[in-house]
Order: C-alpha cells, then sequence, then structure tokens
C-alpha cells in the first residue's frame, strides 16, 4: 500500500553525518557483506546454492506472514501483535485436519483436493478469527490513543497461545508430512524438492493476486484511500469500517494460508511459535518497507537468507549463536541508511 | 502537588524514614511458629493444600516446579508423584500428620522459571516453620538461588532434595563449575540439599565413553542455550576432548527458529560423524532431529543425553528421524524398573489414570521418599535434623534401586543407561559406569 | 458535565455539614499552602512505609484474595522504577522503545560484575556485606554499584540513541526491539565472547550469587541500620524499605525533569517534532537526553533487582518484559508519572502473584477445579484487553496527553508526530 515514511528535515549533525561520513559507513558494510558471500560461494559452492534454496523457501513463508502485518499497518498503522497467533491457530487446525482426515497416506489427487479443501477452510477460519479480533479489540479503540490497541493486541495475543496451549499442550504438535518430497532437479549434486518448490508457487501466485486486488479493485482502491486519509476518504464516501474489516479479512486469509504451508512444510507447529514468527515478520516487514506489498515479501527473503546462510555457511560465520542479532543489527543498519526501507518510499515532508 | 513544596516534605520524609528503620532496627522477631494445624504456604505460588488424613495436617511439604509453559505436562505429573507418595503412606510420618502444597516457579510473562518467583518463593519457604522440606527445583538455575535462602533459614537449613537438577556445581566443585561453588550455596556452613539424581559430570562422561566405542572420532555438539543443555554440552566436549575426539564444533540451536535445515548442512560440511545433542526435547527437539537427519544423512550417529526421555517423546517428535539415535539416562529405565519400582509405576498409573510415566516423575516420587524417610529418622518437625539426616540416606530396594545419598547430597547411584531407538521403539543398549578419577578430572 | 459537578459539591457540603468538619476544615485552611500540599504525599508514603507492619491485619482483597506479601512488594516498586524510567522516553518524549529490557540487563550485569565472585582473577573489596574476605571478584559496596549500573546503563542508552533517533516513529521502535533481542544473546553467549575465551556474562549459567546489600558494622553499631539484609531476622522489610526509598528518588527525578527546560522540550518534541526544531530545540540531544534518563533508572532498578534475587541470568531479560513494562506505561497512562505507578504496581503485581491468587479464589468460591497455572497467561490477556477498552487513555491519564487528545492531535500517533504538521 502507499503509506510512506514520511520524512522531517534531519537535523544539521545528521545531516553531515548524512553527507560524507555515513555513505561510506554504509558502502564498506555493504561491501564486507558481499565480500563475505562471495567468499564462502568460491569456497563451498554447492552449499551456498542450497542454504541459499533453504533461505527462498523459508523466507517465503516469512513473507507470506508479512503480508498481513503490513496489510493491517498500512491501513491503521497498528503493529498488530496477535496477527502471528492467528497464523499460529492455522497451523493448529491444519494439524488437527491433516490427522482426522488420515491424509498421511493420500496421494494423487485426492490429495490434492483435499489440501485444497483444508487451505479454503484454514483461510476462512483465520479470517473470520481476524475480522472478530478487530471487531472487539480494536474498533472501540479507533480514537483512542495510538498506543492504545497496540496494548489490546498483546492481550489478544496471550489470550490466543493461552488457547493453543489448552488445545494442543505445551509440547510441539508434529504434523505428519503429506507434501511430495520428492526431487524436482539436481544442480551441483543438491536436490531441489518439490515441497520446497510447492511453497514457492503457492506465494508468487498470492503476492500477485493481492498486488491486483489492492491497485485493481474498488475495494482495494478504498483501502488505499483509508490508509491515506481516513476522514477525508469517509467523506467521500467510503465506508471506512468496513473497508478496515475486509483489509483484517483479508489479513486473516493470508494468515491461514501461511499457517497452512507452514504446517505441511516445517511439520511442526506450537503454541508460542506465532508470536516469535511474528515479531520476524513485522521485522521483515519493517526492511522492505512497510506499507509496501512486494517489500514485505523482499523483506521475509532478506531475513531468511541471512538467517540461513549465518546458520550454515562456515568461512568466518558467527553461526547459529548469533543468528537472532546478526538478523537484528542489519535491520539496525538497513534503517539508519534507508530509513525508508528497502522498498520504501522517500517521501520528504514539510520543504 | 508543583515542586514547591519539595523541600519541607523531603526533610520530613527523611526523618520519616530514619523512624522508620530505628523502629525496624528496635528488633521484631520473625513470625512465631506455635502449635496447631499448619498454615497455608501463599496461594499466590502454591495450590492449595492436599491431605486427605484426620483432620488438619500439622507440617506440610512441598514442591517448587515451573507449572507454566513448556516443560508443564512433565512437572504437573511429577508434583502428582510427590502427592502419591504422602497418600501412600496416609499423609504421617511417626505422629506427625503431613500435608502437601505443590508450587509454581514460573510466570505468565516468563512462560518458565522465573529467578524473582524462585526467591520468592525460597523466602516463604523458609519462613514458614510448619514446612518440612521442599522437593524440587526443576531447574539447577533456580536452584543454585534457593538453595541459599532455605540454608539460611532462621531456625536451621530447610532440606530439600532435588528430582532434577544435574547441574554439578549444586554440590561439588570439579569439571564444569566454577571458583567458590558449591561453597557458595551453603552460607551457614552446614548442607541442607540432596538430589537423587546423577549430575551432569557423570553423564557427560558417560556419553564420551560411549562416542568413544562407537568409534566416533570428528563430533559436532549442538546445545540448547539453556542450564542444562549448555552445561552438558560443555562436560562432554571436555570428557570427550581428554579421549581424543575431535570436536568441530559447538553450536546453539534456536528453541524459537522455524527450520533447522542450515544447520544440518553445516554439520554435513565440517565433516562430523557424530552429533551430541546437550539440551531436551522439548526446545523444539524433533523438528531439530527431523531437520539435521534430513541434513547429514542416516551414517552421521545421533547421542543424546536425558534430556531427549522420555524416549517416547523423542520419537513421538521427531518420527523416523529418532531412529538409530542413542539416549542416555542416568539409572535404569521406567520400563526395566524391578521390585519396588515396578510396583510403584504400576500404582501410580493405577492411581492417575496415565499409561506412560516420565522417567523423572520416578526421580520426584524417589525424592519424595528420600525426604519423607528423612523425616521419619529425625522423629520430630525439626528441620535442622531432618536436613542431617538426609545425608544419612541409603535406600534398599526403593523406586529407583539402591543406593546412597554421599556427604555431598550426590546420589550413588552410579550406571548410566544407554538406548538405541530401532523403528520407533526404544530398545536397551547396554549400562555403563564412569570411573571417579576419570568423572573428577 | 456541570450538573454533576454542582451535584457533587452539594452532596459534599451536606456530607460536611452533617459530619461537622467544619472547624477541622477551617483549622486545616489556616495551615500554609506547602505544608497542605505536602500532606497527602507524606500520608502515602508513610502507608507504603509502614505497610509491612499492617499488611497481615488488612482483609482479603475481593476477587484477588490476599493482599500483596512484602516480597512481591519489592518487586512490584522495581518494576514501577522501570515503568517511571520507559515512562521518560515512551510518555515524555514520545519515543516508542520496545527494547527497555536491554538496560534493564545493563543494570543486572553490571551489579553481577562489580558485585559478585565472577571474574576469578581479580580480588578488589570496596565496601561489600557478607563476602568472605579471601573471595575472587569484585566486591563493591552494592549502594555505589546501584549508581554506577545507572550511569553504564545511561551510557548505552546514549550509544544506542546516537544512530538510531534519526529514526521516527515505529521504525525506531523496530531498531529498539532490535537492541533488546541482540541484548539477552550477548548475555546467552557471553561466556566466550567472539571466541576469544573471555567470560564475560557466564552464558546461560548466570552469575550468581550477587552480593547482599547492608550497611556494614560500624553503621550498624553507630544508627542501628543493618549490617546485612540477608542474615538480619527481617531483611525481607529492609529490601522493601530500600526499594521504596529508590523510587522515591525516581519519581523525585521523574517530576523535576519533566518540570525542567528539558521536560518542555520533550513535550514539545513529543507534541510537534517539526515545530520544536523550528523553534530552536535541538533534536538529537534532546531525544538522547530522554534515552540517557530513561535508560539510568531501568539500570538503577536492573541492579538493585539483581541485588533482591541475587543472581542474573540470561533468561530474565525477554522481549516480553519490554512489552510487559511497556504496558504497565499505557496501562496507567502515558506521561503522568502516578498513572504509571498505578499501572506498573498492578501489571507487576499480577505476573508475580496476583493471578495465581485470582484463580485460587474463583476455585474456592465457585467450588470449580481449574488447573490455575495452564490459564494465567490468558487471563492477563483478557485482563490487559478489558482494561484497555474501558479505559483508552489509560487508568490515570497526563492532564496534557488528555488535552492533546481533546483537541484533536491524538487522531495522529501521540508518540510520532510525523503527520502533525503535514499541508
Amino acid at each position: 500500500m502507499v503509506t510512506q515514511a514520511r520524512r522531517a528535515p534531519l537535523p544539521t549533525v545528521g545531516r553531515r553525518l548524512q553527507g560524507r561520513i555515513m555513505p561510506a559507513i554504509g558502502a564498506l558494510l555493504v561491501a564486507l557483506l558481499v565480500l563475505w558471500l562471495v567468499v564462502n560461494f568460491i569456497k563451498t559452492p554447492a552449499e551456498f546454492y542450497r542454504l541459499f534454496l533453504i533461505g527462498v523457501t523459508n523466507g517465503a513463508i516469512y513473507g507470506l506472514v508479512a503480508l498481513g502485518y503490513s496489510l493491517v499497518y498500512g491501513i491503521l498503522e497498528l503493529i498488530n501483535f496477535a496477527h502471528g497467533d492467528v497464523f499460529m491457530l492455522g497451523g493448529m487446525l491444519v494439524a488437527t485436519m491433516v490427522t482426522t482426515f488420515g491424509l498421511a497416506d493420500d496421494s494423487g489427487l485426492v490429495l490434492w483436493s483435499m489440501i485444497l479443501l483444508m487451505l479454503v477452510i484454514v483461510m476462512a477460519f483465520c479470517a473470520v478469527l481476524n475480522t472478530t479480533i478487530e471487531l472487539v479489540a480494536y474498533r472501540r479503540l479507533r480514537h483512542a490513543p495510538r498506543l492504545a490497541p497496540l496494548i489490546t493486541a498483546i492481550g489478544v495475543s496471550f489470550i490466543l497461545q493461552n488457547i493453543g496451549l489448552v488445545w494442543k499442550g505445551p509440547r510441539p504438535t508434529s504434523v505428519p508430512s503429506i507434501l511430495p518430497r520428492g526431487t524436482v532437479f539436481t544442480i551441483a549434486g543438491v536436490p531441489y524438492t518439490w515441497d520446497k518448490l510447492i511453497v514457492l508457487l503457492f506465494t508468487v501466485p498470492v503476492l500477485v493476486a493481492l498486488l491486483l486486488l489492492v491497485q485493481r479493485t474498488r475495494q482495494g482502491k478504498a483501502m488505499r484511500a483509508t490508509a491515506q486519509d481516513r476522514d477525508a476518504s469517509a467523506m467521500m464516501g467510503i465506508n471506512v469500517n468496513r473497508t478496515i474489516s475486509f483489509t483484517f479479512f483479508i489479513a486473516g486469509g493470508l494468515a491461514g494460508a501461511a499457517g497452512l504451508l507452514y504446517a505441511l512444510y516445517i511439520t511442526n507447529i506450537r503454541y508460542d511459535e506465532g508470536f516469535r514468527l511474528g515479531l520476524i515478520a513485522f521485522t521483515a516487514a519493517v526492511v522492505g518497507g512497510i506499507g509496501n506489498l512486494p517489500g514485505a515479501v523482499l523483506g521475509g527473503l532478506v531475513i531468511a537468507l541471512i538467517e540461513s546462510f549465518n546458520n550454515g555457511l562456515s568461512w568466518a560465520t558467527p553461526g547459529s549463536d548469533w543468528t537472532q542479532s546478526i538478523i537484528f543489527a542489519i535491520l539496525i543498519i538497513i534503517l539508519v541508511f534507508r530509513p525508508e526501507g528497502l522498498l520504501g518510499e522517500r517521501t520528504p515532508e514539510g520543504v | 502537588m508543583g515542586g514547591v513544596v519539595l523541600k519541607k516534605r523531603y526533610l520530613g520524609l527523611l526523618a520519616l524514614l530514619l523512624a522508620v528503620l530505628g523502629v525496624a532496627a528496635a528488633g521484631c522477631g520473625g513470625d512465631d511458629g506455635g502449635g496447631g494445624a499448619a498454615t497455608a504456604l501463599p496461594s499466590a505460588s502454591c495450590g492449595p493444600i492436599r491431605y486427605e488424613g484426620d483432620g488438619d495436617p500439622d507440617y506440610l511439604i512441598a514442591s517448587d516446579f515451573p507449572l507454566q509453559g513448556a516443560n508443564r505436562a512433565l512437572t504437573t505429573e511429577m508434583a502428582d508423584a510427590v502427592e502419591f507418595a504422602l497418600k501412600q503412606r496416609d499423609w504421617k510420618i511417626g505422629d506427625l500428620t503431613i500435608g502437601y502444597q505443590s508450587c509454581d516457579d514460573s510466570t505468565a510473562q516468563a512462560g518458565s522459571w522465573d529467578s524473582a518467583k524462585c526467591t520468592a518463593n525460597a523466602r516463604s519457604y523458609a519462613s514458614n516453620e510448619k514446612m518440612l522440606g521442599l522437593i524440587g527445583t526443576f531447574n539447577s538455575g533456580c536452584a543454585k538461588l534457593v538453595i541459599p535462602v532455605l540454608n539460611r533459614a532462621q531456625n536451621g537449613p530447610t532440606p530439600m532434595v532435588s528430582p532434577s537438577n544435574t547441574y554439578p556445581g549444586l554440590t561439588e566443585g570439579g569439571p564444569g563449575t566454577e571458583a567458590g561453588e558449591p561453597d557458595n550455596y551453603y552460607p551457614s556452613g552446614k548442607r541442607n540439599y540432596a538430589r537423587v539424581v546423577w549430575n551432569d559430570q557423570f553423564q557427560g562422561a558417560a556419553n564420551a565413553q560411549y562416542a568413544k566405542e562407537l568409534g566416533l572420532k570428528k563430533i559436532f555438539i549442538l546445545n540448547d542455550g539453556e542450564t542444562y543443555g549448555n552445561g552438558i554440552a560443555t562436560l562432554f566436549d571436555q570428557y570427550a576432548k581428554k579421549l581424543g575426539i575431535q570436536i568441530l564444533g559447538n553450536q546453539k540451536w534456536d528453541k524459537k527458529a522455524t527450520s533447522y535445515e542450515a544447520l544440518g548442512s553445516r554439520i554435513k560440511s565440517a565433516g562430523a560423524d557424530g552429533v551430541f545433542f546437550g539440551g531436551i526435547i522439548c526446545n523444539n527437539g524433533g523438528k531439530l532431529l527431523k531437520d539435521v537427519r534430513a541434513a547429514v544423512g542416516p551414517d552421521v550417529e545421533f547421542i543424546g543425553p536425558d534430556g531427549w526421555t522420555p524416549i517416547s517423546a523423542t520419537i513421538e517428535g521427531a518420527g523416523g528421524a529418532a531412529d538409530d539415535m542413542y539416549i542416555s539416562q542416568p539409572g535404569i529405565p521406567i520400563d526395566q524398573l524391578t521390585g519396588k519400582g515396578k510396583n510403584w509405576v504400576d500404582s501410580f498409573e493405577q492411581d492417575t489414570g496415565k499409561s506412560t510415566v516420565d522417567p523423572y516423575t520416578a526421580y520426584a516420587a524417589q525424592a519424595a521418599e528420600v525426604l519423607l524417610d528423612a523425616i521419619d529418622r529425625a522423629g520430630g518437625a525439626d528441620r535442622a535434623k531432618i536436613s542431617e539426616e538426609l545425608f544419612n540416606t541409603d535406600v534398599k530396594d526403593g523406586i529407583l534401586g539402591n543406593f546412597k545419598i554421599d556427604e555431598n547430597g550426590d546420589t550413588t547411584l552410579g550406571t548410566v543407561t544407554f538406548f538405541e531407538v530401532k523403528n520407533g521403539e526404544p530398545e536397551f543398549v547396554k549400562t555403563i559406569t564412569p570411573e571417579l578419577s576419570f568423572v573428577g578430572g | 458535565m456541570s450538573s454533576t459537578a454542582n451535584r457533587r459539591s452539594e452532596w459534599r457540603s451536606q456530607v460536611s455539614e452533617t459530619l461537622r468538619f467544619d472547624a477541622i476544615r477551617a483549622q486545616w485552611r489556616r495551615l500554609p499552602r506547602r505544608v497542605r500540599g505536602a500532606a497527602l504525599p507524606t500520608i502515602v508514603i508513610a502507608l507504603a512505609f509502614l505497610y509491612p507492619y499492617y499488611r497481615t491485619w488488612l482483609p482479603d482483597i475481593p476477587i484477588f484474595g490476599d493482599v500483596p506479601t512484602v516480597d512481591t512488594g519489592v518487586t512490584m516498586l522495581i518494576y514501577m522504577m522501570m515503568a517511571i524510567g520507559l515512562n521518560i522516553v515512551v510518555g515524555y518524549a514520545g519515543l516508542l522503545d520496545l527494547g527497555y529490557v536491554a538496560f534493564y540487563a545493563m543494570g543486572a550485569y553490571t551489579a553481577a560484575w562489580f558485585a559478585s565472585p565472577h571474574f576469578e582473577n581479580v580480588h578488589v573489596h570496596a565496601g561489600a556485606i557478607g563476602v568472605n574476605p579471601k573471595a575472587a571478584g569484585f566486591h563493591v559496596s552494592i549502594w555505589l554499584v546501584v549508581v554506577v549500573a545507572g550511569i553504564l546503563s545511561a551510557i548505552a542508552g546514549i550509544l544506542i540513541g546516537l544512530p538510531t533517533l534519526r529514526l521516527r516513529g515505529d521504525y525506531l521502535a523496530i531498531v529498539t526491539l532490535g537492541f533488546g533481542e541482540i541484548m539477552p544473546q550477548i548475555a546467552r553467549n557471553g561466556d566466550n565472547l567472539f571466541g576469544t575465551g573471555f567470560n564475560l556474562t557466564n552464558g546461560a549459567q548466570g552469575i550468581n550469587p550477587i552480593d547482599p546489600p547492608g550497611f556494614g558494622a560500624t553503621l550498624n553499631r553507630w544508627l542501628g541500620l543493618p549490617e546485612d539484609f540477608l542474615t538480619v531476622s527481617n531483611g525481607i522489610n529492609f529490601f522493601y524499605w530500600t526499594a521504596l526509598v529508590l523510587l522515591l528518588f525516581t519519581v523525585f527525578c521523574s517530576v523535576r525533569l519533566r518540570d525542567s527546560r528539558l521536560g518542555r522540550a520533550w513535550i514539545a518534541i513529543r507534541e510537534d517534532e517539526t515545530a520544536a526544531a523550528a523553534m530552536g530545540v535541538p533534536l538529537m540531544r534532546t531525544k538522547t537526553w530522554a534515552y540517557a534518563a530513561g535508560a539510568f533508572f531501568g539500570g538503577i532498578a536492573g541492579a538493585y533487582y539483581a541485588a533482591f534475587k541475587s543472581g542474573t541470568f540470561p533468561d530474565d531479560f525477554f522481549f516480553n518484559i519490554s512489552v510487559f513494562i511497556l504496558c504497565m506505561v499505557i496501562l496507567g497512562g502515558m506521561g503522568n508519572v502516578w498513572g504509571v505507578l498505578v499501572g506498573g504496581g498492578f501489571l507487576a503485581y499480577l505476573n508475580q502473584e496476583g493471578l495465581g491468587n485470582i484463580g485460587q479464589e474463583i476455585n474456592k468460591n465457585l467450588g470449580t477445579n481449574i488447573d490455575v497455572p495452564l490459564y494465567q497467561f490468558g487471563i492477563f490477556g483478557v485482563i490487559l484487553v478489558v482494561m484497555m477498552l474501558f479505559r483508552p487513555q489509560g487508568l490515570i491519564p497526563s492532564e496534557r496527553r488528555k488535552m492533546e487528545f481533546e483537541e484533536g492531535v491524538a487522531d495522529e500517533p501521540l508518540y510520532d508526530v510525523r503527520h502533525a504538521p503535514d499541508g
């Protein structure tokens, strides 16, 4: 969407820094990063490629969750902490359905139609859940101080986590692996498997459809208008409440779809997993430029790739002990040098 | 309330403060014990008194486990085992009637043990003179905070028996401990803490020996970054190096990570022929095993300490990826218990209606037995005396077999049992009893 | 509005007439203004100080059961202190900070470094109480350590602030969140920092025991102050009173800061950053000061908390704690010191003691058999949602905030004024 990061003129010190020193530091950091990647690529190309595939696949899932954050943030400027937990409950619903439908032994057309059915069910479930949350916990606070809904979002997140805990217990729920895991093609001895491909094949159309929805349809236009100026769009005859509900509905559907992919591809889901993934997804949305939909997916990819390379490479790599720190350090660096995010629009304000 | 009045107010405040401190320093003793029924521990942390005997109980014992978060399935079962131990004795030791309270050292925010809660609980145990002893804690980190408070209790050290603290430094020095341990924890100079589970030195040594026996040369260590996992991984590292095994790396796995494929890929490219998993199944262990197994292939050996028990949970979490994994467990496995242990498992299962019992539940039951026996031998409600009696423990045909508690508070039950998962079933492999000279470094 | 006010004053005069308080009231009015102004705070402070004495006589609170123990009281006071510190950043200056736990961690580890046997190779004793004179490590008097912790945290705040405070609104929030995630990881991996073998934080094992507070033998002899909080018979009361004194100091500083030139600059930035800059308020410096001040109190609270618990572990510092403290500030009423005190005390009480009590009370009164710890998390969530729905401005909103709110500035994000001057 088009909520821009409007910025005030920089203070003088910042401006001086911005002028000479900051770009130099920025260029140096990027150069180091590129050097690290290149050396590792030359030393172990097969590993590098394998990690790249892992990163891209995880990134697609992060991106799907991040899209939901970005949509809601774009329209309400609310960090919807409950989003990750909606996603988690969706995953749990899928886990339950896979077992009750007994899909572990199915294959072929039956399997795919069942997966499609599950997709519809879980998307509807999460969409309704998300819309209900907005109705109960956020709508009344539409005119309250902006941090008030942040707190209800946290409260709702706790409630949803508790529901997940009571539903599936404290241990992770293992989902039977039903996606085909055969090899699609092999490069440099590294196989590319079907389950990874399916994740990508799923994310790309969703993103395209979402973009079309937001940019080409009337409803999308209403969403963009509401995001830009709620009062003005109300005056123009847009039903603001319905538009916001619709946004939550779409975001919930995305969370449901991500939940399905997560449950089937990762095959493991636990009650507190949504919150953490939500945090990463929100970070991804900011890295990409919050409110910018392709940016959210790009941010997800960037984070997942960092994670994957740092966990898996061996030359001059801090390793999994520091993954979290490195993700956030890179986030901080990106924001310091490009405060509007990777794909965010730079729109000067006031001048 | 502007700043106008502040100066005057401050003078007054200072005077008030001094007055209050004066009053306090003038001395006002602790709560008096007196006779009569036991006062319950605060309901903020502790459940209601469980007692089914006549009238109200005169005294209490309590357990201290994290009842919220990932370990809850296990800890609630352990609490039931403590209650069951008392129930079997008709809530009575000699002529003392004893009730039981299950206390929680976790908070909603932390989702696991919380250091502030641990100390707060410890103070409430220490100040309640009707509280004769504690079964706990579950986490070694929490024990580090609780032991000194109970040790310093007004009328003599309060006895404490842990079913699951494996950090070595709580009872003795040596490998994997820090300077000053364990004396740090016993400011009164008297010991009040015993445990029925082996400390990690033994298990780390046994695991290293077994890795050597398997012919492993290059091992990659993973740990979950928590007190237990990090501790056992470090010890395994030390002992394995002593045996000439090369350690390729000791990395943390993030329990909240989405996948561990990349980590597995790193282990593969490092060329390891074995992986040691220092951590617990609850920290996303199932997913970890799946991903690492997928990355390294079937020929690399997996070894895990007792954090991966109950083995059924590992199998349930990891599915086929758990196959061929070796899992060690201090003492004798629950389904191989004989005599009293077997009886206990049967009657506990009957009492609670459960079909599988976690090994640590047996430890909780044994810890309760050790404490209750010590109360029996002390012949009264003197906490200092009960603490002393803990170290005279000599269990014959107990739930866990035959063992004693040595002068440090460690059990002499020195066997470590190894299992291999085969086709989704744990299979007994062998037992190892490491030499004391090797363990002590 | 006016009719209720009339009714209320009518009712008030009736009551006073019937009870014949007139004489006392007249007497009261004759007292100097400053004495009258000091009366309420003095009473509150006195009641707080005497709490350990009358606690046992207090009746149960409905729903919540027992009144908080003195032990919980200490935790509440410490969290209140942190909430006041965060309030400077979020409430006064309007900068959303999702990583406040970093400063708490900084304080706690400072206490752990300078008042424990952690560093095995040094042997420095400077006024620590109750420590074996042969023990290794730094053993600095805990009172000094608390101050040092505050200063180090403030420095950390400045270092974090300098590169990032240029960012606005949620971008700043996400950067602070980043620091809040990085700090605990450093604590967790700090037993072998960057492969050098230097043990900074002792990793997952945490650092303990941390030396107890106390006044030492000399002060004990001359003033009767307790020598060592851990060995004295009613030590918990001394922990409580010390925490209370620290809190009073924090509140005092916080109020004075708010009314100072700097405080007005913060509020100006909060209300309209661009206008403030145009009026000559140095944005970076002013914001950095807000960070430093907030961090200072977080550090003090962290250090004292560590000494109270006598240990510090990396597990104590999670994102949840940052969010928890933020909830205290917002729930209490951003910007209002008294509101934040109430919010902080209440939530800390809930987490430490209240949630368990509520469950037990429900079980007792309704005869149910709910497994309380299983539902605590959810109950906490319900309380947050319900309270926020009924008091969106917080329990005690700040007057100025209310004004901003009613004048319509509040349609824009309160902590983020980037939209305000939009032409």
